[in-house]
């Protein structure tokens, strides 16, 4: 503890700067990711084909035939989640809700997934 | 024997030597697993800034280069994306060094100079990563977890330098 008060002591002014400005950064970088934009619409694809666009401001139950069998997916004012998959982990389901650009939720053996967009699209996908 | 035309200055040995050290501390780090992966304490850095800062720059840039390619080269990841990473954020700290190169030692000490480096390491590689590897927004989401630790780390490094520092100045 001693020693730690003393690598304080030995800090200089410009130092307190750097400290406080990487702080700031920090702080502004968290404000940036916890009021991610919500989206408007979801977008839903089998494969790399889109099955469709539709607007998140419904309470609807869509249900969507996959690979293996049949995805139940939920609409309800604003945000969406899996409630159905014909695969034995269900890690789609525990995804929960999604209701911010850019998140999405992948089903792979039934080869479906869904993501929120905005207004409109900035990227496809993930090219890497 | 044909004499050798490269003449082998001390500068050379001190290079290997430094940059054999760095080496083998980013391949301790690699073997040595991290909690969160991607995080790293980054602790061959400590050797660039004490070259840098015990010598000149330009050996530090030597140091830091050689350090980038041979820890590749053994770990298998030559010109892969995690090199080109490596790479990048290498280049960017050791161009923000290059700002605060010749600092004022009652403005700044290490400490400061280890954290501008550490920041400009990660912004360095979020450039590459957003431009180039994963061009998704997304990754955006991960910053302020790399940003945190870089703090933390770049404190820690920047304060064992100094510490090595100050222990050669006394012998």
């Amino acid at each position: 503890m001693q020693k730690i008060l003393l690598l304080i002591r030995d800090f200089k002014p410009g130092d307190w700067i750097i400290i406080i400005f990487f702080l700031f950064f920090i702080l502004m970088t968290i404000k940036f990711f916890l009021n991610f934009p919500n989206g408007q619409y979801l977008k839903i694809q089998k494969n790399s084909e889109v099955l469709g666009i539709y607007s998140l401001n419904q309470q609807n139950i869509k249900i969507i035939k996959g690979q293996r069998g049949v995805s139940e997916i939920v609409i309800n004012n604003g945000k969406v989640r899996f409630t159905k998959a014909p695969c034995k982990k269900q890690y789609c389901i525990h995804q929960g809700w999604i209701s911010k650009i850019n998140q999405m939720i992948v089903c792979i053996p039934n080869q479906i997934s869904i993501s929120i967009i905005g207004d409109k699209e900035t990227h496809d996908s993930i090219n890497y | 024997m044909t004499p050798s035309i490269i003449k082998i200055v001390d500068e050379d040995h001190q290079i290997a030597k430094l940059s054999a050290i760095a080496v083998a501390l980013s391949l301790i780090e690699f073997f040595f697993p991290s909690p969160i992966p991607g995080i790293k304490p980054g602790i061959a850095n400590i050797i660039i800034l004490y070259s840098i800062f015990k010598f000149n720059y330009s050996i530090g840039i030597w140091v830091s280069l050689i350090r980038v390619f041979v820890t590749s080269i053994i770990i298998g990841t030559f010109l892969s994306p995690t090199f080109f990473l490596s790479l990048s954020g290498a280049m960017f700290s050791l161009l923000s060094i290059l700002i605060f190169k010749n600092y004022n030692k009652n403005h700044f000490s290490l400490i400061g100079i280890s954290l501008v480096a550490s920041l400009a390491h990660i912004i360095g590689q979020f450039i590459v990563v957003r431009i180039w590897i994963i061009p998704h927004n997304g990754i955006l989401y991960l910053l302020p977890l790399f940003l945190i630790s870089s703090f933390i780390f770049g404190i820690v490094n920047g304060a064992i330098t100094q510490k090595l520092l100050t222990l050669n100045v006394k012998k």
